[in-house]
């Protein structure tokens, strides 16, 4: 992938898609946790939370940095 | 946490109050580390103005999780969108400062105006995508061609402050805002069941009544507020948020019937009444005695509680129809029936709310039923106007003056004032906020030019260079803490953030920053004059009449507005509007409680009675149509021409009421006759009051 992408005539970082991207798939993953009571068996569930992120945004910008 | 072994403790007291102290303590440490954080990675990502990104963290920091990232999530949204529109004006009119400046100035007041029909945070997010318009204009006004960098630079800073501030208070040591709304519930439950049980036996005088009546109308409210936040903190509870609002509903809802229950109770004092109310007060006592298990807030007392309240549901009607016999007269038994029927729905409402409680932290998905729940604010759309002007004309005032003046540091000056004209708009009393804030400025600014000039022209690097500061903002940021000292506290630390601006490498100028403390105090000033000019509801007492009327006029849409989900509208929206004159008008709000009872009581009557409406003959619907009409001609009407309205009403009454044959429908006619004809009741009171209403009509005949 390359490093900078045009959106709408604007450079912008691939990265930042990515960061977006990731943002949401959290945002889905807690939203399931929610729905199901999931965090219950989580014991920090907002550092559970950032964690996702973190995985989420760390494999995917690995991966299309490749 | 350690509230726990708290309770062991021999001196509860002194363990609370190294508790909170602690507490306050942490929320400075948390803050203080997110700024430095934030300050940082500003420096190391190269950003142009790091003190923008330690002064949204100081914006946004809050010692309730919950209320950072609220606040958080609506400050991106606003800025987004300010950012977005301050692009697109630049884009039409880049070389005309001057239509530039009306532009900015509308978009600003839309804005305002916007923030003020929305509580909370929401309206928060409007007024930040006001003036960050100004925000990411100004610094480029001389040269258009830098703006799209200056707005790419206002979000990456923004966002960069909002991503630590939401990271340090969420991750550590975080204050779950989701107790605090389980113990508001837990106490509203607890408390409506103790007054429900120690008064439905008995007789309560209205004082009490209404004193009631105010303290479930702010719990309302603030449950309400207090979900608006919590959903961001928690997504078990986000999940769970109808059903929170169904709960809320069932509150206000049996809060209503129970209050007009009593009115009913307390119009019944006539002798000839005597017999009927004694049967009545009969049939309470038995409904009382289901209240006397055990009333603890737990999901298990709930629900048993709730299976008791169900019992007594289905034995009712028997002891109902056992205390009808004997009554003869269609009178009395209108009478009677009107407060069995009222006091069978208290009952039905009750074990609702009951069990919305018991089952409040079942999991599960909440059901179709519990997602149609609204709720509805009311609002003055003139206040709003109001504040959306005051916004433009401070805005174009001080850009006048900017160009007209060709003052370098006018801008500053401009900007602040708009920045604090949008929020504290809809605050309680702005001018004291305003008072506090200029104070904390100039608290703020010659501590930021000490610390600049003395401090840390002697510190070399990033870390003695926080070692030179944080003695300063400690000191503010603690202030934060102080309830009766918050908006110094706030000032105190804006100001020193953004006069002592960081940056990397740092540079020293002592004239510049004189002028640009000089441009502030203007801005903060013109700020004070705007408030004294053009008050909000705390000091426009027309402004505060104007909310009472669209109190009274929730009567009107109850009659008038389409039936499908009517209630719940009817209900959160007078409360709503109740609460922003309680907050509007203080103490002097208690003169105004008859009216929201009367509208709660009333319009409850008229939306029961619609929805027995279409089940009725032709004939009986017309007159219920009259009926409805002549309702909301009568509060709509001013004091003044209430007598009138009060005449045809009845008028209206009597004859539907002598053509309805329809049982239920004709009981809730009675309720709204009783209601017309409570001589303490605040329809009759206002024509009294006023001297001489009809010699004040006269001049207008012709």
């Amino acid at each position: 992938m390359p490093r900078e992408i045009a959106v709408l005539d604007a450079l912008v970082p691939s990265l930042l898609l990515v960061f977006v991207f990731s943002l949401l798939l959290q945002w889905a993953v807690d939203w399931v946790g929610g729905r199901y009571g999931l965090y219950r068996y989580v014991w920090h569930p907002p550092l559970f939370r950032v964690a996702v992120f973190f995985c989420c945004f760390g494999g995917l910008g690995l991966l299309a940095m490749q | 946490m350690n509230a726990r072994k708290e309770i062991a403790s021999p001196r509860p007291w002194l363990m609370g109050q190294l508790r909170e102290t602690a507490l306050d303590w942490l929320y400075v440490g948390k803050a203080l580390l997110a700024i430095f954080i934030g300050g940082w990675l500003a420096m190391r990502m190269d950003l142009q103005q790091p003190a923008t990104t330690m002064m949204t963290v100081a914006l946004v920091m809050h010692p309730a999780s919950g209320m950072v990232l609220a606040k958080s999530f609506y400050r991106a949204m606003g800025t987004l969108v300010g950012c977005g529109v301050a692009i697109a004006l630049v884009g039409l009119f880049p070389q005309q400062r001057e239509l530039l400046l009306v532009g900015m100035a509308l978009w600003i007041g839309l804005c305002a105006a916007g923030a003020s029909l929305y509580r909370n945070f929401m309206s928060y997010g409007f007024v930040l995508s006001g003036y960050t318009v100004a925000i990411v204009v100004l610094p480029v006004v001389q040269h258009p061609l830098g703006l799209f960098d200056s707005a790419v630079m206002r979000v990456s800073e923004v966002m960069l402050g909002i991503l630590v501030a939401g990271l340090v208070g969420d991750v550590l040591f975080p204050q779950r805002l989701r107790m605090a709304l389980r113990q508001q519930l837990a106490d509203q439950y607890r408390g409506f069941l103790a007054f429900v049980r120690g008064s439905l036996g008995g007789v309560l005088a209205r004082d009490a009544l209404e004193e009631a009546h105010m303290r479930f109308v702010g719990e309302t409210i603030q449950v309400e507020n207090l979900r608006s936040s919590v959903v961001f903190e928690d997504a078990g509870v986000r999940a769970h948020s109808p059903r929170l609002r169904q709960l809320n509903q069932h509150f206000m809802e049996v809060s209503t019937s129970y209050q007009t229950l009593h009115h009913l109770m307390n119009r019944m004092h006539a002798p000839h009444h005597r017999d009927t109310r004694d049967r009545l007060m009969q049939l309470c006592a038995f409904t009382a005695t289901a209240l006397e298990g055990d009333c603890q807030p737990s999901p298990e007392a709930a629900a048993r509680l709730a299976l008791e309240l169900q019992h007594t549901e289905r034995e009712l009607p028997g002891k109902i129809s056992e205390q009808r016999q004997g009554l003869t007269s269609r009178r009395e038994l209108l009478d009677f029936d009107t407060g069995a029927e009222l006091l069978g729905r208290c009952l039905q409402e009750l074990r609702a709310y009951v069990q919305a409680y018991a089952q409040l932290r079942r999991p599960g998905v909440p059901t179709a039923a519990e997602k149609e729940v609204v709720f509805q604010h009311g609002n003055d759309r003139l206040g709003a106007l109001v504040s959306g002007v005051r916004a433009t004309v401070t805005m174009l005032m001080m850009g006048s003056f900017w160009i007209l003046s060709g003052w370098v540091h006018g801008g500053s000056a401009m900007m602040l004032a708009t920045i604090f004209t949008g929020l504290f708009a809809s605050a309680p009393n702005p001018s004291a906020v305003v008072r506090q804030i200029t104070l904390g400025f100039a608290t703020g600014m010659p501590l930021a030019f000490l610390c600049q000039f003395l401090v840390l022209t002697h510190m070399d690097d990033f870390g003695l260079m926080v070692a030179g500061i944080v003695p300063f903002l400690l000191t503010g940021l603690y202030l934060t803490t102080r309830p009766t000292l918050a908006g110094y506290g706030t000032g105190y630390v804006l100001s020193f953030i953004y006069l002592l601006n960081l940056h990397s490498p740092m540079t020293f100028d002592p004239v510049y920053v004189v002028n640009e403390a000089i441009s502030q105090i203007g801005g903060v000033l013109a700020v004070a004059v705007a408030f004294s000019l053009f008050g909000n509801a705390s000091s426009n007492g027309w402004l505060r009449h104007r909310l009472l009327r669209q109190l009274r006029y929730q009567v009107a849409r109850a009659c008038e507005a389409p039936l499908n989900g009517l209630r719940h509208r009817l209900e959160s929206a007078t409360r709503d509007l109740f609460m922003q004159i309680m907050v509007h008008a203080g103490p002097r709000a208690r003169d105004w409680l008859p009216w929201a009872l009367s509208v709660h009581e009333t319009g409850r009557a008229v939306v029961e009675l619609r929805n027995r409406q279409s089940t009725l003959p032709l004939v009986e619907q017309t007159a219920v149509v009259a009926v409805l009409e002549a309702f909301a001609r009568l509060y709509r009407s001013d004091a003044d021409k209430q007598q009138g309205a009060h005449e045809r009403a009845l008028l209206a009454l009597d004859t539907a009421m002598a053509t309805v044959a329809d049982r239920p429908a004709l009981r809730q006619l009675h309720l709204l006759r009783q209601a017309l004809l409570d001589t303490r009741s605040v329809l009759v009171a206002t024509p009294a009051a006023s001297p001489q209403p009809h010699q004040e009509e006269v001049p207008h005949a012709p």
